[in-house]
């Protein structure tokens, strides 16, 4: 079962990868993050621990419903049009997503994870990051920039949860308010350079130079 | 019992902000609040220093001379950031630049990313590090988009956007430290006093990549090259005092992490591990911010790009690591954070004289601000390591340091540098304030909080350098100690 979870993560991202529109990118994230509260939650039944459950709850309240309905609504809210704007295409996007799956398990048997479930645990935690930050610099709007963070994030999260247990507590509980306040900072900066220059494609944010 | 007052002050004054009705009032009760946080933190400073001092409070609070060290940098830039700010949004509002509102907006920020800074050396937990590191990124956000102008919100966008990214992979080297931690048997804890107590029995490559990851990291937070894209933009679209902020002690902060997990990697994995790696950056730090200080022509882009090569000076000095090394990076910490601020200050009124930030068409600064000018030049030899000022120093220090450990090519290359720095800067800045005064201007009055400002930076750029310089078997001795915890 917690094989098929852990794959149901990874095919999530690479579909997110292959997403040329935002709402099926956050759609992406809604999916990945609902894989990780499963995941969290059977860790939680597996130990025994209440932390865990309380942790699980959290992902699923912020990451699957609050964070992904903010994101819709300034999507709706600044209404341009819903394009990603890839820099290279979806097929060599993919393709590049296999070969970091791949660095990051040659990665991981290098830290010494031995050839067994954890191998595979922390080889998908590791490219769910790389992967997350593939996508902030291969894509043209501000959106994917967001996305990809919190991306990261969820491959951060997944791989304490494989390497160490988790972090503390109370340190899992101010990375989450962490995340969730710089989510809401950076939509009130996507707002802003929306309305300044009246689109928010980074890649013509180039005022700044030298 | 100090430490909390450090950490208490700022919030309440941001609680107070809203409340008073004048923001002109509440400038001047920031700034008495400031000179309470800075005598407390030299007197944490020296209870630290004189008892050796480690004072762990309920697990959560950590002081000792490194902390409290870097608390006190932070203290010293906020008091004098803070005496600026009266002056500075006096001033822009009565240009009508600001509102009253907008003012009360900025007393909260400031207050809060001065306080989410504090936090920064004072805690134990590493998550709680991470953390306190991102709030800063996100609070210091708004005041660099402050202006809200299309240059601001750009480079708002990109500081936090890369300054994140940045700090994930620090999270991802502290989960890896946690993990080397975990296998030598330790419970699991993230609290930096308990890991640097085991840190001899880590595995050495786990150490390493975590390394790698936290260098990477903090660095694009502390600005070294070629992480330090975001730097130069942000710095020089930030207002003013919060600019001095963010070069003098934000680009600290982060080496102090930096430092912070250094000391578990030079107990886990050897010196020399370390050492390479922070003489490379700062190397590479040193060399890109060379270049760009060459060709520049934005005045306080040039300092931005100074802070880099000052950053680079900073991760060398601790690199070497031979005592004196060490000494003259500490000091070389506290003698950049006074120096660029009062450099950003001086930019902050040229450029709100002038209204551009070209150094080719800003002329006779002197004649046009005349306490302005004569501050900047003052400033610009002490920032370029000119004698009298405590730069000097802490730079000759570390080149000492590289000779008497034979590190010749380091010692070359750190004089070569500086060399050509200062002839930049004696080219940029030469003409900028001794040109004509353009057609139009007149020498205009200055704030008086402002000079306050630049006066008490001056002392601290000079008087105390100078002082470090008698009680320099002191020194010695108590940095031999910052490395060690």
């Amino acid at each position: 079962m917690r094989e098929f979870i852990l794959l149901g993560v990874l095919a999530v991202t690479y579909l997110m990868v292959i997403a040329k529109r935002v709402p099926a990118l956050i759609r992406g994230f809604r999916y990945q993050s609902f894989f990780i509260f499963l995941i969290t939650l059977a860790a939680g039944y597996a130990e025994r621990q209440v932390d865990l459950y309380a942790v699980a709850l959290l992902i699923l309240a912020l990451k699957v419903f609050i964070i992904p309905r903010g994101l819709n609504l300034i999507a709706k809210k600044i209404n341009v049009d819903e394009n990603l704007g890839l820099f290279v295409s979806a097929q060599v996007s993919l393709i590049a997503a296999l070969a970091l799956t791949y660095c990051s398990m040659v990665f991981s048997e290098t830290l010494g994870f031995g050839r067994d479930y954890r191998l595979a645990a922390v080889t998908v935690a590791l490219s769910v990051i790389f992967i997350g930050a593939f996508l902030m610099i291969s894509r043209m709007k501000a959106f994917t920039q967001v996305v990809g963070l919190l991306v990261m994030e969820n491959g951060i999260f997944l791989f304490a949860s494989f390497v160490s247990g988790g972090m503390p507590f109370f340190v899992e509980i101010a990375v989450f308010l962490d995340v969730f306040v710089s989510v809401i900072i950076m939509g009130l900066f996507i707002y802003r350079v929306n309305k300044l220059f009246t689109h928010i494609d980074v890649s013509k944010l180039s005022r700044l130079k030298g | 019992m100090r430490i909390f007052f450090i950490l208490g002050i700022p919030i309440l004054l941001a609680l107070a902000a809203p409340l008073i009705k004048r923001q002109r009032v509440f400038g001047i009760l920031n700034v008495i609040g400031y000179f309470v946080i800075l005598c407390e933190s030299a007197l944490l400073l020296k209870k630290a220093v004189m008892s050796g001092g480690v004072n762990p409070r309920a697990d959560f609070i950590y002081i000792d001379t490194l902390s409290a060290f870097f608390i006190f940098v932070i203290s010293t830039v906020a008091f004098a950031a803070a005496l600026y700010s009266v002056g500075y949004i006096r001033k822009d509002m009565e240009k009508g630049m600001l509102s009253e509102k907008k003012a009360v907006v900025y007393h909260v920020l400031f207050n809060l990313f001065c306080c989410s800074m504090f936090f920064v050396p004072a805690v134990n937990n590493l998550g709680i590090l991470w953390v306190a590191i991102e709030m800063t990124t996100l609070i210091s956000a708004f005041l660099v988009g402050f202006y809200n102008s299309k240059e601001s919100v750009e480079a708002a966008w990109k500081y936090i956007i890369i300054c994140s990214v940045g700090i994930i992979f620090a999270l991802l080297g502290t989960i890896l430290f946690s993990y080397a931690f975990s296998l030598a048997g330790g419970a699991k804890s993230l609290n930096w006093s308990v890991m640097a107590a085991g840190a001899a029995g880590m595995d050495k490559n786990i150490l390493k990549a975590a390394f790698i990851f936290i260098l990477v990291g903090y660095g694009t937070k502390a600005g070294i090259a070629p992480m330090h894209t975001w730097l130069p933009d942000a710095h020089s679209q930030a207002i003013a005092p919060i600019s001095a902020l963010l070069s003098g002690v934000l680009l600290k902060t982060a080496i102090y992490a930096i430092l912070r997990f250094g000391i578990i990697v030079i107990k886990g994995a050897g010196f020399a591990y370390f050492s390479n790696l922070m003489i490379l950056f700062g190397v590479i730090s040193l060399v890109i911010s060379c270049g760009f200080i060459l060709v520049q022509k934005d005045l306080k882009r040039l300092l931005a790009y100074s802070s880099i090569e000052h950053v680079g000076i900073i991760c060398v000095g601790f690199g070497l690591g031979a005592p004196l090394a060490v000494a003259g990076a500490a000091l070389h910490v506290f003698n950049h954070a006074v120096v660029k601020s009062l450099m950003f200050f001086g930019a902050g009124n040229i450029v709100s004289a002038y209204n551009r930030h070209n150094m080719n068409t800003i002329r006779g600064v002197i004649r046009a601000l005349p306490f302005t000018g004569i501050m900047m030049l003052l400033g610009m030899f002490a920032l370029t390591g000119f004698p009298p000022f405590s730069i000097f120093i802490s730079e000759i220090l570390i080149i000492m340091a590289a000779f008497t450990s034979g590190s010749y090519l380091i010692a070359v290359l750190l004089l070569l540098f500086l060399a050509i720095i200062f002839g930049a800067f004696i080219y940029h800045f030469g003409e900028m304030l001794f040109g004509n005064l353009p057609k139009g201007m007149k020498p205009a009055g200055e704030p008086l909080s402002g000079k306050l400002a630049f006066l008490f930076l001056l002392f601290q750029a000079c008087a105390l350098g100078a002082a470090l310089l008698f009680i320099k078997k002191d020194l010695l001795w108590i940095t031999q100690k910052l490395l060690q915890g």
